[in-house]
């Protein structure tokens, strides 16, 4: 997820001689990454990317934190304002007004909650302008606020109108199956039992917390009384509905990744102290925090050595202490004696206390490593080769790739064009090929018919290509190599690799494509695979693994036979009896025989020629001749 | 008795002469006609004492052999002499055949040859996988988002109670935990390239695309190996004068965790007003050093040893190569795009 916040904004909080260049190119290395600078007006904005473990960044605030550690690591001048954290705590006594709140399965574990007579209106100009500026469209002041501090603190938040509510009672309960909401965009949702919604006690929903206001809760231009409200929740919990919705808001996408509930009271401080000036905001009712017992602070305790390990140069350990003071850490602990060396590096440990906006994403040493060798800055660091080792590749797989390529670039030379094909086709294909969709795996979630089914064959794909294709070329011959999925009860499939060979022209074109790539790779065996025709196409597929198990590297070697070759001509008529697979049987018959070649057909005439010799003697025009008449006439 | 020299020598004199096929043919009778030179000396063999017959068979045999050879080399002299008619050199040659391999194919050969270089073997992990590999052992929890039905496709089989469910792929990272166990213990060198899956169908995204993972595990493998591993890769693969940088990131079976870029090879790392990078710089890849719940599910003690692993995807790392700029094209077989390779 991406956020957007502006330069002056920025420097509310961060008091710095960086130019909005510098941060960028700075923070980008060690930190957020800043994906864009736009200049609009006297201000920038920086778009920037918050990964999902670093939801505690994902603020004015946070990006400031993080600002502040790293710049002065290039020499940059930078430091948090004193006061950025500062709000009003101060609650105004005239709090006439009682809000229930009931949550009996505890789904939000914090609630933050309080009233406020406020009067409607447009925000400042500046507020509108730093919210457009960072993509969020300025509406009112008080739908407005509830955004500012989001940005701002780090923490969505929501504001109901009190009357629109009507019975003063928040009731936290699971969605019914069945039951329907509109939200403040307008549009109908139908909910399930994992839904989590706020209802008024009625019955009606009021709510989807943590996603979406509901139109019949929001503000309107008539609203004078406000529930102003924040809640934490189960980030999975949001993450489902949001998805099965297809509600993507900026709230759901930061509270899915679960952020800091420390964060959330601040932002709700924030929030009141901005309806206070923006809005003439009055608070009318106690402020409500449902806060669980506050957890103990995390500690971590690990050894120096683990830093120079993995980091592969030795940071001093005052500098690792710190970036890590820098970042909000607070050492406990440190064996490390900047004054005196210790007798043993290796029994050297430091141990922190974790700050509570990061206690989700730092829980093992390897985290704190992370932290320094950021800041400490990975260009830094050497370009080093790892050590040289001599690892063994299984000699399966050497053959795998060496053999593929082979015939890959043999294909290839041949003038055939390699095409790579999604794995998973579609059920019409399958069945256009005759193939049974009951022998193929089908995907549980495809997003597409065209890809439900994994492949067991890769002619269907081959066919589709030509079909395709048709049009755009005339001759067209085409394969792949790839692998198909063939079932297995209980197990993972066999992944079997295929080649498949699809030609426009004819049957014989493709097989002697099958033909010389068997002679390519010196295999001494006869076809065995089908050709099929479909449509004006021929296609083959070939079992990779029969390829490379009768592969040779170099032919096998004939002596050179130094007699003479007597070349004899004959033509037969052929017919369903008379094939030239009988003829050739036949002929091989013969011990004199060396090789058989096709010379015509002309309609039903096969002339072939037949080369004679004996390996031992030279052997007459006559000898041939009768090797010869014992094939059919 | 027989003198063969001088016979070839008579051939290659009255050869010098010839200009046309039809003399051509005459000589040939004359030498190898039923009543020709050779035939006429085979009949003087009875005249031969008969413990010298074999040799001069033998002998004979050889002259007509050379006899032969000499007719057949002027016959193609002759066939291909140049006719008076207009020689236009400028027409084209001979068309052959000149088919193409999908650029993938040679993207990812060159990708395996350059880490064959540095000793890193090239292996292949199933496609289709159990959640346990694709997911359990990189540490990512059932409730991960990467695992649910956005994310990952999910095969309609029954699920296995220790495996988990069959899924596509949606990373080569599946093969870290099957590489450590097959290996057993380190050294590890290793680069898997295969296809992979994520149900995202759209402009820049296939459902297929086919990404590639290194991962090396030894003792003492430290970050600075990592970067000098990518940054030659990218210096073989892109040129000498590109550059990488490390970002922080985060993975779920990495820590530290990195994105990684490479510079800019269209405006050559300004990024000022480039139309093809974000400020100078392409994300290239995501790694990171294995994290030591990785190692464990592995069998590899993370106490004694330390590895980094990196994955990133061939089709855009083609894509930056060639400036190919739609995805789509890829993989719908269109014909005007693949013979173009």
């Amino acid at each position: 997820m991406n956020i957007k916040i502006t330069h002056n904004w920025l420097l509310e909080y961060l008091d710095t001689d960086a130019t909005p260049y510098e941060i960028q190119k700075y923070l980008s290395l060690c930190g957020p990454s800043i994906e864009s600078v736009t200049k609009i007006g006297n201000d920038f904005v920086y778009d920037i990317e918050v990964i999902s473990n670093r939801i505690d960044y994902a603020s004015l605030i946070g990006i400031a934190r993080e600002a502040a550690t790293i710049l002065p690591m290039f020499g940059k001048k930078a430091k948090l304002k004193k006061d950025y954290l500062t709000y009003d705590r101060g609650i105004d006594n005239n709090s006439h007004l009682k809000l229930e709140i009931i949550d009996p399965e505890n789904l939000c574990p914090r609630k933050l909650a309080i009233i406020m007579d406020v009067e409607i209106g447009d925000s400042p100009k500046y507020i509108k302008e730093r919210l457009e500026n960072c993509g969020i469209r300025s509406l009112n002041n008080l739908i407005d606020t509830t955004n500012y501090v989001m940005l701002e603190v780090g923490y969505p938040a929501h504001v109901f109108d009190y009357d629109r509510v009507k019975t003063g009672k928040i009731f936290i309960r699971k969605a019914k199956k069945g039951e329907k909401i509109t939200t403040l965009d307008k549009k109908n949702y139908l909910l399930n039992s994992n839904d989590i919604i706020f209802d008024d006690g009625t019955g009606r929903i009021i709510d989807l917390p943590g996603i979406m206001g509901l139109d019949n809760s929001v503000v309107t231009e008539k609203t004078k009384k406000i529930i102003f409200w924040i809640e934490t929740n189960d980030p999975k919990a949001i993450r489902r509905t949001s998805m099965r919705l297809g509600i993507r808001t900026a709230a759901a996408s930061m509270n899915e990744k679960n952020p800091d509930s420390e964060v959330a009271k601040m932002t709700f401080l924030k929030g009141i102290e901005l309806y206070k000036k923006i809005a003439n905001g009055k608070i009318v009712s106690p402020l409500y925090d449902t806060a669980p017992e506050p957890e103990k602070q995390k500690m971590l305790s690990m050894k120096y050595e683990i830093f120079d390990k993995l980091i592969g140069v030795k940071i001093e350990r005052d500098k690792i202490n710190n970036i890590l003071r820098n970042l909000g850490f607070e050492i406990a602990s440190s064996s490390f004696d900047k004054f005196r060396t210790p007798r043993n590096d290796k029994q050297q440990s430091l141990s922190v206390k974790i700050p509570s906006y990061r206690k989700y994403d730092i829980s093992i040493p390897e985290d704190l490593v992370e932290e320094v060798a950021r800041i400490y800055g990975y260009h830094k660091l050497p370009n080093n080769l790892p050590p040289p080792a001599n690892v063994q590749q299984p000699q399966e797989l050497e053959k795998l790739f060496t053999i593929t390529s082979k015939i890959k670039y043999f294909l290839k030379h041949l003038g055939l064009t390699e095409t790579v094909n999604y794995s998973m086709i579609s059920k019409e294909l399958i069945e256009e090929l005759n193939l049974n969709i009951r022998d193929h795996l089908r995907l549980a979630n495809t997003i597409s018919n065209e890809i439900e089914y994994m492949r067991i064959s890769l002619l269907p794909s081959l066919y589709k290509n030509l079909k395709d294709n048709t049009g755009r070329k005339d001759i067209m011959r085409f394969f792949e190599i790839s692998k198909v999925y063939y079932p297995k009860k209980n197990d993972l499939p066999n992944e079997v690799y295929k080649l498949g060979i699809g030609v426009n022209t004819d049957y014989f074109d493709l097989k002697g494509i099958v033909e010389v790539l068997y002679k390519e790779l010196n295999i001494e065996s006869d076809l065995k695979e089908k050709i099929i025709n479909k449509d004006i196409f021929y296609l083959v597929e070939l079992d990779l693994d029969f390829l490379i198990k009768n592969y040779q590297m170099i032919a096998p070697y004939k002596q050179i036979n130094p007699y003479a070759v007597i070349k004899l001509d004959k033509t037969f008529t052929i017919s369903p009896h008379i094939t030239y697979e009988v003829i050739r049987q036949k002929a091989f018959l013969s011990k004199l025989l060396q090789k058989m070649d096709m010379v015509s057909l002309y309609e039903n005439k096969l002339t072939l020629r037949f080369y004679y010799s004996s390996p031992n003697r030279n052997i007459t025009e006559e000898e041939a001749k009768t090797e010869l008449d014992r094939v059919i006439h | 008795m027989l003198d063969d020299k001088k016979l070839t020598k008579e051939l290659i004199n009255s050869l010098s002469s010839v200009t046309n096929l039809k003399d051509l043919e005459l000589i040939e009778i004359k030498y190898l006609g039923r009543n020709g030179v050779i035939n006429d000396l085979l009949k003087k063999i009875k005249e031969i004492p008969v413990g010298d017959r074999k040799e001069y068979g033998k002998k004979i045999n050889q002259l007509k052999q050379e006899i032969k050879r000499l007719l057949e080399t002027k016959r193609l002299e002759l066939s291909k002499k140049k006719s008076d008619k207009f020689f236009d050199s400028t027409l084209p040659g001979k068309t052959y055949p000149k088919g193409s391999l999908h650029p993938i194919t040679y993207t990812i050969e060159k990708i395996a040859s350059i880490f064959q270089k540095i000793g890193f073997i090239r292996v292949s992990y199933p496609e289709v996988e159990w959640e346990y590999f694709a997911f359990e052992v990189l540490n990512m929890p059932k409730d991960h988002p990467a695992r649910d039905d956005f994310e990952t496709f999910f095969i309609d089989a029954p699920s296995d109670k220790k495996m988990g469910k069959v899924v596509l792929t949606p990373h080569t990272s599946s093969g870290q935990v099957r590489e450590m166990r097959r290996v057993k213990t380190p050294p590890i060198r290793m680069v898997n390239i295969v296809k992979c899956y994520r149900p995202n169908w759209d402009i820049t995204h296939n459902p297929m695309f086919y990404q590639f993972e290194g991962l090396c595990i030894d003792r003492s493998i430290n970050i600075a190996h990592l970067k000098g591993t990518i940054d030659y890769f990218a210096k073989e693969f892109f040129g000498e004068d590109r550059k990488i940088r490390l970002r922080p990131f985060h993975f779920q079976f990495t820590e530290p965790s990195f994105e990684i870029d490479v510079s800019c090879g269209v405006c050559g790392g300004k990024g000022v007003d480039c139309h093809v990078c974000k400020s100078g710089w392409l994300e290239l890849a995501g790694a990171g050093m294995v994290h030591p719940e990785v190692l464990r599910a592995g069998g590899i003690d993370p106490n004694k040893y330390s590895g980094w692993a990196f994955g990133f995807g061939p089709d855009r790392c083609l894509m930056m190569k060639t400036g190919i700029d739609n995805i789509r094209i890829l993989y719908n077989g269109d014909v005007r795009f693949l013979e173009q390779f």
